[in-house]
């Protein structure tokens, strides 16, 4: 299919895709807590009520930092969907972070502040996750490019499920759920108030949730590129990764920054690194024998 | 414009603020965010920042000092707002009313949408309260609830 | 086109005319307009270089030259000796002596000099010392412009009687004629030469201000950069016992086959480590960061230290696929991930530059370490990107000094409002330095690429990677945090430092989208020139791609990785439109930042009300995690790790050679 369409197609559709995993996970989220929970389609209501509010700013900067941070995370996306070089995306999704982090340093706030510096210490922890994720999907197909993931008969989870499961950890910290939701969240205002997104209102915290929808579709495309073929196995697996991370979320408390980088580094970084030596010792004795 | 209105009476998105009450009212507030009443099924949120809410709820009688910080409160919040005065104190003062640091009910400081009358102000009355505003800024926009 | 003697003689021996000149000229106006003049010059004549392409060159007396060459030697020695015993630092005398007398033995001892006086040529002009040139001659040029007024406001601000501004324009100047000189030498003796005059500027730049601290730190560094000089005049004496030819086409000549010249070859590269400041030799260049700022981009990010990388690259064919090459790559690669994570605890902010710096660096030696094209294409990628951004990046650094009189990051809070210009070029210049599209990620991209050859680099490469993000957005997060205020004016700067710094970030996005066609046009040559066989990156469509062959099908267009560089640029320049055009914030709109209602006054607040109705300042303080990651708690580990990772690679290279024996 011509490449441009599918860019329009997914620019347009995944936001409705992540609006509606976003009021599943609010549904299941009340559920669980013997609530009745919102309508599905709620995030759509906020929104647009959130499109609606009059603009107030702190100053011009935080605009451009959150323009930044839309169109990087559609970039990423994009690169997904049109299956280029994972390590790239990897990087272009780090650049929309830290676009993102900048934008709760840009004003003098207490407690944007500190949650722009628990986001980069967010950052810290899943980064090396992720690149290590690449250069796995390298060790076992030769090639970065998503299109060789499509193309390869093996699926990745058949012999990266360490990182599979190092995966899930960093999904955790980058859907923003328990315990690793310390750089803003929805549970902790007494804490935060909302960390990186305290001084932002109305349109532009509309962009932000925008933004996260499609960083919902991008996560969990990405785990659905552990079973490439057939597809509709992806999806699955990836939906019901979604709905663990709901489990987690209302199972655990949320715990500290030193803990999360230490946790996430000792667990995931470990992970990843022995998957990568069994394939570095698995090629060593195939070259030799 | 259609679907901002409508999204507006789905989604009101509330901060408590706590004048200098008894916390009686509080807990009332804060009973129906609990499975028992579930307010978060009609869209209600409690944000606790005022640039990201719609509806400002307000309990316990205003003093010189809380004066200030409401009035400081009630500007973040960005258009359109509701407010909500919970409590009988935060309607006149309630039993505190002649204190000698206590300037009276909410009106004094921010114009009130809607009076939640009780000591404690029950939580149905609560309920009740944030639906007429809803009602109230239908009206105001034109739109049907 | 000038005739070849004359593009040799203006690039080597221009500097020093200029640099004489503004010494004797203590005019502020004249003395400037020379050294524009003389940047012009390099710059003009640099680019003559490229068109010409590649080259030798022997002077004409070549006898009288050697005989200058070894006379300033010795006499730069001597004085090294001096500096020693008038300083009492017995560092400085030990390896000043352990430097001259194998020298007098091996020139005079030993036949060396018969075997020098038979090199030829003396100089050697290939694409890899072309890109360098370029680099010296455009970057070093425009800090020497930038140093004209730098230095007027810094003697101001000191209240100093006496001007000593031509002294410090005389050693800055001079270096890029030695700077050119080093990267053309071919024979051996005239590479230590111009090595040795490099140290010796470094040290007098490095000790300017004369205070106690800053001759301090010369000095040290000056001994460690003669243990580099020491090592290099053994492995010259190695290769004469050797019979080996005395020059780099020698040596690189021989090729992998000859394990013989493992020794000779990693004691050079450990001169190229110290003088690139790979832990654990670190601390000369962190304490090279009291100078004044010209003195920091110029030689300590942009120019000096490439020497180190320079010398490392050139001599990778020596040492490819060998166990040396792999324990090269695992000394940049520590180099890059310990000093990542020491940057992030840094308060102030020169010292935060500094890390960075060694960390490219460290990444730059372990991409010539690992050694397959795609590697050694990062490596000069990288060596390019980092010079206009890390030049950039001490240039602003410098501005920012200038105008809130501090060098510590806290005082640097909210710059954003006070010196908007200079705020929006140095986030231009921290953005380039890590992220996509800028030149850098692309080299950090084909390192990581490239990696998978060396497992453990790769992985040192990753968490140095996230460490990176952290203190670079850190940094540029401080500089922006402002209260709410509408309408801050643009700042006045001197021409002496606008148009520096305006070129620098004309550069870095001129040669940033314009990567592939420069890549095809010329960086290849340069690969080619130090790696003979394979292609790494080929341009294609929107960008670079790195092609291989498939393990599973053998198909010859298997595409490896692929880095489309005017898409992200187009993608970036739409997110930063947007809001340029369509958004704009009017008075009205303007809200306090959040302080729980209790801020005393309008938007613009300052302060809030606290206990008893008290006004309190509001105080924000960045992260520096110093009890995890400071240089007390992180030092003990990484001096230990990188001294035990340095006797390894002695210990292959020397196993290597005694296998061949």
């Amino acid at each position: 299919m011509n490449p441009w369409i599918i860019a329009i197609v997914t620019v347009i559709v995944a936001p409705f895709i992540g609006g509606i995993l976003a009021g599943i996970d609010r549904r299941i989220t009340a559920r669980l807590q013997g609530r009745f929970g919102p309508p599905i389609i709620q995030p759509f209501y906020d929104l647009f009520k959130l499109l609606g509010k009059n603009r107030i700013a702190v100053n011009w900067l935080q605009f451009m930092w959150i323009y930044f941070y839309l169109v990087l995370m559609i970039t990423a996306l994009l690169f997904l969907v049109l299956r280029l070089d994972i390590l790239l995306m990897m990087f272009i999704l780090g650049f929309a972070g830290v676009s993102f982090a900048l934008g709760g340093f840009c004003s003098k706030s207490p407690y944007s502040h500190l949650g722009a510096n628990r986001e980069l210490m967010q950052m810290l922890a899943y980064e090396p996750v992720l690149l290590l994720l690449a250069l796995g999907v390298y060790a076992q197909n030769g090639s970065f490019m998503i299109s060789q993931i499509y193309a390869s008969s093996t699926p990745l989870i058949a012999r990266l499920w360490p990182i599979f499961i190092a995966l899930l950890v960093i999904l955790t910290i980058k859907l923003r759920k328990s315990p690793f939701d310390i750089a803003t969240s929805h549970h902790a205002h007494q804490e935060l108030i909302k960390g990186v997104m305290t001084e932002y209102s109305g349109p532009y915290y509309a962009l932000i949730n925008l933004t996260e929808w499609y960083e919902i579709v991008l996560l969990l495309a990405i785990v659905s590129l552990f079973v490439a073929n057939p597809l509709w196995v992806g999806i699955v697996i990836a939906l019901a990764a979604y709905v663990l991370e709901m489990f987690v979320d209302n199972i655990a408390a949320r715990m500290t920054v030193g803990w999360m980088v230490r946790f996430v580094w000792a667990v995931g970084i470990t992970l990843c690194i022995l998957n990568l030596i069994w394939f570095w010792v698995f090629a060593a004795i195939k070259g030799v024998s | 414009m259609g679907i901002i209105a409508t999204s507006r009476l789905k989604s009101p998105w509330i901060m408590h603020f706590d004048n200098s009450s008894c916390n009686g009212c509080d807990i009332e507030v804060l009973a129906c965010l609990t499975p028992l009443y579930d307010i978060e099924r009609f869209g209600i949120v409690n944000m606790g920042n005022p640039k990201h809410t719609d509806v400002l709820v307000i309990t316990g009688p205003v003093n010189r000092r809380t004066a200030r910080v409401l009035k400081n409160l009630y500007d973040q919040i960005a258009d359109p707002k509701m407010v909500i005065a919970v409590g009988t104190c935060a309607i006149s003062g309630g039993v505190f009313h002649n204190c000698y640091n206590v300037l009276g009910g909410v009106d004094k400081v921010v114009p009130v949408d809607v009076y939640v009358p009780g000591c404690a102000a029950r939580p149905e009355a609560i309920i009740d309260g944030v639906v007429m505003a809803l009602q109230k800024l239908a009206k105001l926009q034109g739109v049907a609830l | 086109m000038l005739p070849y003697n004359w593009m040799m003689a203006v690039a080597i021996l221009l500097p020093v005319v200029a640099a004489i000149l503004v010494y004797i000229i203590r005019q502020y106006h004249v003395r400037g307009v020379i050294v524009i003049l003389a940047a012009i010059a390099l710059i003009v004549n640099s680019i003559l270089f490229l068109l010409h392409g590649k080259g030798t060159f022997s002077p004409a007396n070549a006898q009288m030259w050697d005989m200058v060459v070894t006379v300033l030697d010795y006499l730069i020695l001597l004085f090294y000796i001096y500096v020693g015993i008038s300083l009492k630092n017995w560092l400085v005398l030990i390896f000043a002596l352990t430097q001259i007398i194998p020298l007098a033995w091996f020139e005079f001892g030993m036949g060396g000099s018969a075997a020098l006086a038979k090199i030829d040529p003396t100089f050697v002009v290939d694409h890899l010392a072309i890109v360098m040139c370029l680099v010296i001659s455009i970057v070093g040029s425009l800090i020497c412009v930038y140093a004209i007024r730098y230095m007027y406001d810094h003697e101001h601000h000191l209240h100093l009687e006496k001007s000593r501004a031509s002294r410090f324009l005389f050693w800055m100047v001079l270096f890029l004629g030695a700077m050119n000189g080093l990267v053309f030498a071919n024979n051996l003796i005239y590479l230590y030469f111009f090595w040795e005059v490099t140290t010796l500027v470094c040290f007098m730049l490095i000790a300017h201000d004369l205070t106690k601290e800053a001759i301090g730190n010369a000095a040290r560094a000056l001994w460690m950069n003669s243990i580099g000089g020491t090592a290099l005049i053994i492995a010259m004496i190695l290769l004469l016992v050797k019979g080996a030819p005395l020059s780099v086409n020698g040596i690189l000549s021989g090729g992998v086959t000859s394990a013989v010249l493992l020794v000779p070859v990693a004691l050079m590269c450990f001169t190229g480590m110290i003088k690139a400041a790979q832990l654990p030799f670190q601390s000369w260049l962190l304490g090279a960061m009291v100078a004044p700022t010209p003195v920091s981009a110029l030689l300590h990010s942009s120019t000096m230290v490439k020497a180190g990388v320079y010398l490392v690259l050139r001599l990778a064919p020596a040492y490819a696929g060998t166990k040396l090459g792999i324990m090269i790559a695992l000394v940049g690669a520590f180099t890059f991930m310990a000093a990542s994570g020491l940057a992030i605890s840094q308060t102030t902010g020169k010292r935060v530059l500094a890390y960075s710096t060694i960390a490219n660096l460290g990444l730059i030696i372990a991409c010539a370490g690992i050694g397959t094209p795609l590697a050694i294409a990062a490596a000069i990628i990288l060596i390019i990107f980092h010079a206009m951004s890390k030049g950039l990046m001490f240039l602003c650094a410098g501005a920012i000094e200038h105008i809130v009189w501090s060098r510590e990051i806290e005082d640097m809070e909210g710059l954003a409002a006070k010196a908007p210009l200079v705020t929006v070029i140095t986030a231009i210049g921290v953005l380039s330095m890590f992220l996509p599209p800028f030149g850098m990620l692309l080299g950090k991209w084909m390192a990581l690429e490239s990696a998978s050859t060396i497992p453990l680099a790769a992985w040192l490469f990753v968490i140095a990677s996230a460490a990176t993000i952290v203190f670079w957005a850190k940094w540029l997060g401080r500089l922006l945090q402002v209260l709410p205020k509408l309408g801050s004016k643009i700042e006045k700067l001197s021409l002496s430092y606008t148009v520096p710094l305006w070129v620098l970030v004309l550069g870095i996005f001129g040669v940033g989208i314009l990567v592939a066609p420069i890549y095809t046009g010329f960086v290849q040559n340069a690969v080619a020139d130090v790696i003979a066989s394979g292609q790494a990156l080929a341009a294609q469509g929107w960008g670079l791609t790195v092609s291989g062959v498939s393990a599973v099908s053998s198909t010859a267009n298997f595409v490896v990785g692929n880095y489309p560089v005017w898409p992200l640029f187009i993608a970036i320049a739409i997110a930063l439109l947007i809001p340029l055009i369509f958004v704009g914030v009017k008075p009205g709109e303007l809200r306090p930042v959040y302080l729980c209602g209790e801020q005393a006054g309008g938007p613009d607040a300052d302060e809030w009300y606290s206990t008893a109705d008290a006004k309190v300042k509001v105080q924000l303080g960045g992260y520096y995690f110093q009890g995890v990651l400071g240089e007390a708690a992180l030092n003990p580990w990484t001096y230990t790790l990188s001294i035990v990772l340095m006797v390894i690679m002695f210990a292959v290279a020397l196993l290597a050679m005694g296998g061949a024996l």
